[in-house]
């Protein structure tokens, strides 16, 4: 039963793998222009640009185009930006230790955040402290993430001075540095994302503290803490798993517009200007990429429900 | 003189200020102390400059994006020589050169030097050079070698250019972009690393990033006193005037008019030095599609209030109205007059005239470049002012990309109005086959003749007439209809001083600058 629910699970992930890919690649191309006609400016004849467009491959029937990028995708190729030659591994490889820390950092900051503020907001539902906490998340969440990144740098950077309001220095420059540099775009992603999270997990623990089975821990004599933290919690954990998976798609959005506000050449940024160039090759191969590891993480989490809860197993 | 700059860390200043008032107090005051002639940062060898935008490529031989040529020639990359804003012409790669009297052949002597990778300049980097020009897909650099009929090299240190017929665009050219010499064997790098003969190297270039430059060892002139730039690419303009306010920017030597009245609130223009210069300026102009009829054309130009232009892309940008495509520092350039606008505007007319012949049934689709501010803020005048003549007026909005295919390379353009600013090098509308009537093409016969006989002029006097023929043919048709000139504009940090204005196309120059 168990690995009829993960080979379904697979055959899933793989299946949307595959409409994600087209998808990607035709809607590149729907947009129109050419990465020709983007790098020979205004002034290039149409003669110019189809030489160039031909040197790069974009004549080519799309099927061709699509299956070439494809196999070699699947074979660990992800291809070659056209404007200067540069492998798209290498660029993604070079962008992550910007991104990675950036997301995973907001992500954590994130949850470090909302599950004791949404605990605390939900514990104390109806007191004052409580409704404060519920309507500072009800403030973040209204807060657009690029304006938080614009008040942090203003506040931090220009008035105080005492970090730098963009910018990127490398890792092996100076760690010191690097972290620098993070710090407010992490901030700032972090405090916006928290702020949707604490809601979320508020109404969670709301939902189970009102359960017959915190109720049936309260009657053993367990305080209302003791009884939250050992039964309610757990059980509240898998709407916020839930919850989580979701977020992580958002985290990427966020970081496009955190890259840009602190000027940081992120994985983000990178797959913006890239769009805005029209570098085919560039954007499929890495939104595939961000793809994949989406759709890996929630094939994860969809795994690890089978395996927590039987009653999804045979539903799914 | 030192020159506080009050926008630095307002706590660190008032701690600076506390001290020096205890030191002041404590010290008797000496001629020395008293007279503290140097920047604090006299000593440093270092600038830090902000770009708007990331070229996304360095090869300048395939891309003419402004983004590349402000940093990479005159910098790292040379021509062969240098034309100065008072006209004298300097040596570059080529320490001198002859010019027959027919001004057909031209004799280059090449420096005895080296490029930045050790290699020396040698005459078939030179003619490697100028053919890879010649070949450019890029119009205004392959234009420059069109008269070209053989380049030769006749000894290790001396190339010959013959030309099949005078030409200034040739000669120009050598000064330009289309002048750039580099080393054959480091030809492949070009995108990313380009070597060159310059003042500075490239170390690093990061999309999205920054492009580091150091001071080239191998250089054949004086070393320049900074050694060290770093140009950081924040296209978010309010970042890029959060860096400059907390003072982690030293210049910002091209900026955008949709920045100016933040850079006003902030105290920037104030704080910071403005330079003003017209090399890196850019007209601003509508484009009427060719195959509207010409009365229609005119009376659209007749909607164009110019002085409107003006007050909205900001007056203290030095802008100026004008119906001559071109920039103020063309020696053909004429400023807005009754005599060099044929259609001035007048709402009047232009109402009556609609009315009169029933244009206000004809649709017209307006281009609109939305994505670069500098032309979707025109766009915001331009419509209404047709629309209140009477025009019906349709804005069709685009990307970059998109805008690329449709309206720069269609054939015909897929449009009938827009607006746009740029290069304001005329001869991009040269066009004599209306079969390929075009954005970048004009495509009258005798505007293409008007340029044809001043680029075979052969002195200055005669270069000039013609150029202003050329002018008077392009603004009677209404295709092409100039409505302001905008310099350009920089901050700069009012210690840095040396800002030279550019002698190779656009770029802006790092070597003559220096803290003082």
């Amino acid at each position: 039963m168990l690995l009829h629910y993960v080979l379904r699970r697979l055959a899933f992930f793989i299946g949307a793998m595959f409409i994600a890919s087209v998808l990607i690649f035709v809607l590149i191309r729907a947009a129109g222009g050419n990465v020709a006609a983007v790098v020979l400016g205004r002034d290039a004849s149409p003669e110019a640009i189809n030489a160039l467009a031909t040197e790069y491959g974009l004549d080519r029937p799309w099927a061709v185009q699509y299956l070439d990028w494809i196999t070699g995708m699947m074979g660990g190729d992800l291809g070659q930006s056209f404007r200067t030659g540069e492998s798209v591994a290498d660029l993604v490889v070079s962008r992550l230790p910007i991104s990675v820390p950036l997301a995973g950092a907001g992500l954590v900051l994130a949850i470090l955040i909302a599950i004791p503020a949404g605990t605390y907001a939900a514990r104390n539902a109806g007191r004052s402290s409580g409704t404060l906490i519920a309507l500072i998340s009800q403030i973040g969440i209204a807060v657009p993430v690029f304006w938080a990144g614009v008040l942090l740098s203003l506040l931090f950077g220009v008035q105080l001075g005492w970090l730098p309001t963009g910018g990127w220095t490398p890792w092996n420059v100076s760690v010191l540095g690097a972290i620098q540099s993070l710090v407010l775009p992490v901030l700032a992603l972090g405090l916006v994302m928290a702020a949707s999270l604490s809601r979320y997990v508020r109404t969670a623990v709301l939902d189970v503290m009102n359960q017959d089975y915190v109720r049936t821990a309260r009657a053993t004599g367990m305080s209302q803490t003791r009884a939250l933290l050992t039964v309610g919690l757990p059980n509240a954990a898998l709407p916020i798993v839930t919850f989580l998976g979701l977020l992580i798609a958002e985290l990427i959005g966020g970081t496009v517009i955190i890259e840009t506000v602190f000027s940081l050449p992120g994985l983000s940024r990178m797959i913006l200007s890239n769009v805005a160039a029209r570098e085919v090759i560039v954007v499929q191969s890495t939104v595939m990429l961000i793809i994949v590891f989406v759709m890996f993480v929630n094939l994860v989490v969809d795994l690890l429900y089978g395996l927590l809860d039987p009653r999804i197993r045979v539903a799914g | 003189m030192y020159h506080r700059i009050q926008l630095r860390r307002r706590r660190k200043s008032t701690a600076l200020a506390a001290a020096a008032m205890a030191i002041a107090v404590a010290l008797p005051a000496t001629p020395a102390l008293a007279e503290v002639a140097d920047s604090p940062r006299a000593d440093d060898a270092a600038i830090v400059l902000a770009a708007r935008q990331d070229p996304g490529t360095l090869d300048y031989v395939k891309s003419n994006l402004t983004a590349l040529r402000l940093w990479v020639p005159g910098n790292v990359m040379e021509p062969l020589v240098y034309f100065n804003a008072d006209g004298t012409v300097s040596p570059g790669v080529a320490e001198s050169w002859e010019i027959s009297d027919d001004r057909q052949t031209y004799t280059f002597t090449i420096r005895q030097a080296n490029f930045s990778d050790g290699s020396p300049i040698t005459a078939e980097d030179v003619i490697y050079s100028l053919e890879a020009m010649s070949q450019s897909p890029v119009v205004s650099n392959a234009a420059a070698h069109h008269a070209v009929e053989d380049i030769e090299k006749l000894d290790d240190r001396t190339v010959r250019v013959t030309l099949s017929r005078p030409s200034q665009n040739f000669w120009r050219g050598m000064g330009d972009v289309a002048g750039l010499i580099q080393p054959q064997a480091a030809a492949d790098q070009i995108a990313t690393k380009p070597i060159g003969s310059g003042p500075y190297r490239i170390t690093e270039y990061v999309s999205n990033s920054h492009i580091a430059f150091e001071a080239n060892p191998e250089y054949w002139g004086e070393q320049p006193e900074i050694t060290s730039v770093t140009v950081r690419i924040i296209t978010d303009g309010t970042a890029g005037l959060n860096a400059i306010e907390a003072g982690e920017i030293d210049a910002s030597p091209v900026n955008t008019v949709d920045l100016w009245e933040q850079i006003v609130n902030r105290g920037l223009d104030e704080a910071y030095r403005l330079v003003t210069f017209p090399q890196a300026g850019e007209p601003t102009y509508a484009v009427v599609n060719s195959n509207v009829d010409h009365e229609i054309r005119k009376t659209i130009a007749m909607t164009l209030d110019r002085q409107a232009f003006n007050d909205a892309f900001g007056a203290p940008w030095g802008v100026e109205n004008t119906c001559t495509f071109g920039l103020p520092h063309y020696p053909w350039y004429e400023p807005a007059s009754e005599e060099s606008c044929p259609y001035p505007y007048d709402m009047e007319q232009a109402m009556t005239r609609i009315a009169e012949n029933g244009w206000g049934d004809i649709p017209l689709e307006y281009a609109s470049l939305s994505d670069v501010p500098d032309l979707s803020l025109p766009a915001d005048l331009m419509i209404p002012l047709m629309q209140a003549a009477g025009f019906t007026v349709e804005r069709n909005a685009m990307d970059l990309a998109r805008y690329s295919q449709l309206i720069f390379q269609g054939r015909p353009p897929q449009f009938d109005v827009t607006i746009m600013a740029g290069p304001g090098e005329p001869t991009q509308w040269a066009c004599s086959d209306p079969q390929n009537g075009g954005w970048s093409t004009y495509c009258s016969a005798e505007y293409t003749e008007a340029l044809a006989a001043a680029d075979q002029a052969l002195s200055q006097e005669e270069y000039v007439k013609h150029m202003k023929e050329a002018s008077a043919i392009l603004r009677e048709d209404a295709v092409i209809i100039p409505i302001i000139a905008k310099a350009g504009v920089g901050l700069y940090h009012p210690d840095l001083v040396g800002f030279i204005e550019p002698r190779v196309g656009v770029a802006i120059e790092f070597a003559p600058m220096s803290w003082q």
